[in-house]
């Protein structure tokens, strides 16, 4: 049997009657109304309307379709945990007035260079050496090889998530000309995805129209080349986490 | 020229415009941000770091896992 309970519209001074409890958690808007904080279905929604989590989630889709589902899971789950935590941190800032998202981490001490930093910083060298030398020998595409991708990717995607290693200030000036560099990495984003599309099969290489994966496929054959392009994406991993 | 030719010169072209736009920013940094200044204004918020970080993470899933 519904419940009436009288609810205080703070902004408006006026009383409201929702007939059920769980009214409030379907309608958004009640839940709005009622609680003074957007409802969890309208702060998540938010959270999709952002377009990296929307670009991932495309992401998710096409590289599903093309074979590769675990590439898929995996930007499924972050696009999913973004939204989760763009949702809390819009329902924060307006349950407190505060926003809870991003941690600025890092002291200034992180800049300050010290004989103990500098063996910690040759003990991480030596431990990038030792991983592209063994996952560098790993064939491409083996269980060995995707699990230490894997592992490293996730790794760093917590790191990541916590916030920059060292503290930068940015200031507030927007970026002048930015979109030059949007232009070239759109460009070559549709060329890769017009080679895609032209292959017989999503999972068949094309001679006639090639993707840079299929481009890349002599220099990754051999043990130094996968090596050599493992170095170059951890000093890219560790350069991004970094900023 | 066959389609292959002109698949690759057009990655080349990218790459190209790529170190251009790098190259520039560098010597007169107040006509262009450069990449590594983008990626920083990119990475202020929690979504963008994680985006990016993802995007590099999927760039090594794409060449090496299954």
């Amino acid at each position: 049997m519904a419940k009436s309970v009288p609810v205080n519209l703070s902004v408006e001074g006026s009383f409201c009657v929702v007939t059920d409890a769980g009214e409030a958690a379907e309608n958004p808007s009640v839940a709005q109304a009622s609680s003074g904080s957007p409802s969890l279905g309208r702060a998540a929604a938010a959270g999709l309307r952002q377009p990296i989590v929307a670009i991932l989630l495309l992401i998710a889709l096409f590289t599903t379709v093309s074979g590769k589902p675990l590439d898929g899971f995996l930007m499924l789950a972050v696009a999913t945990l973004l939204i989760f935590d763009a949702a809390r941190s819009r329902r924060q800032v307006s349950l407190t007035g505060s926003g809870g998202g991003t941690s600025v981490a890092a002291s200034a001490d992180n800049h300050r260079p010290s004989p103990r930093r500098l063996l910690v910083r040759g003990a991480w060298l030596a431990a990038a050496a030792l991983y592209c030398a063994v996952v560098g020998s790993f064939r491409r595409y083996s269980w060995p090889a995707t699990a230490s991708v894997v592992a490293l990717g996730c790794l760093m995607i917590a790191i990541g998530w916590q916030g920059p290693l060292a503290r930068r200030h940015l200031g507030d000036k927007p970026l002048r000309r930015a979109w030059l560099w949007a232009v070239v990495l759109v460009s070559g984003g549709l060329l890769e995805l017009g080679s895609l599309l032209q292959q017989p099969h999503l999972t068949t290489d094309s001679y006639a129209h090639p993707t840079i994966s299929a481009l890349t496929d002599p220099v990754l054959a051999s043990f130094p080349g996968r090596s050599a392009v493992l170095g170059g994406w951890l000093l890219t991993g560790w350069y991004l986490v970094s900023r | 020229m066959s389609s292959r030719d002109a698949t690759i010169i057009g990655y080349l072209i990218v790459a190209a415009a790529a170190i251009s736009l790098q190259v520039i920013a560098v010597r007169q940094p107040r006509r262009l941000p450069s990449l590594g200044q983008v990626l920083s204004h990119v990475m202020q918020s929690r979504t963008g770091r994680v985006g990016v970080v993802v995007a590099w993470a999927w760039i090594g899933l794409h060449f090496f896992a299954r």
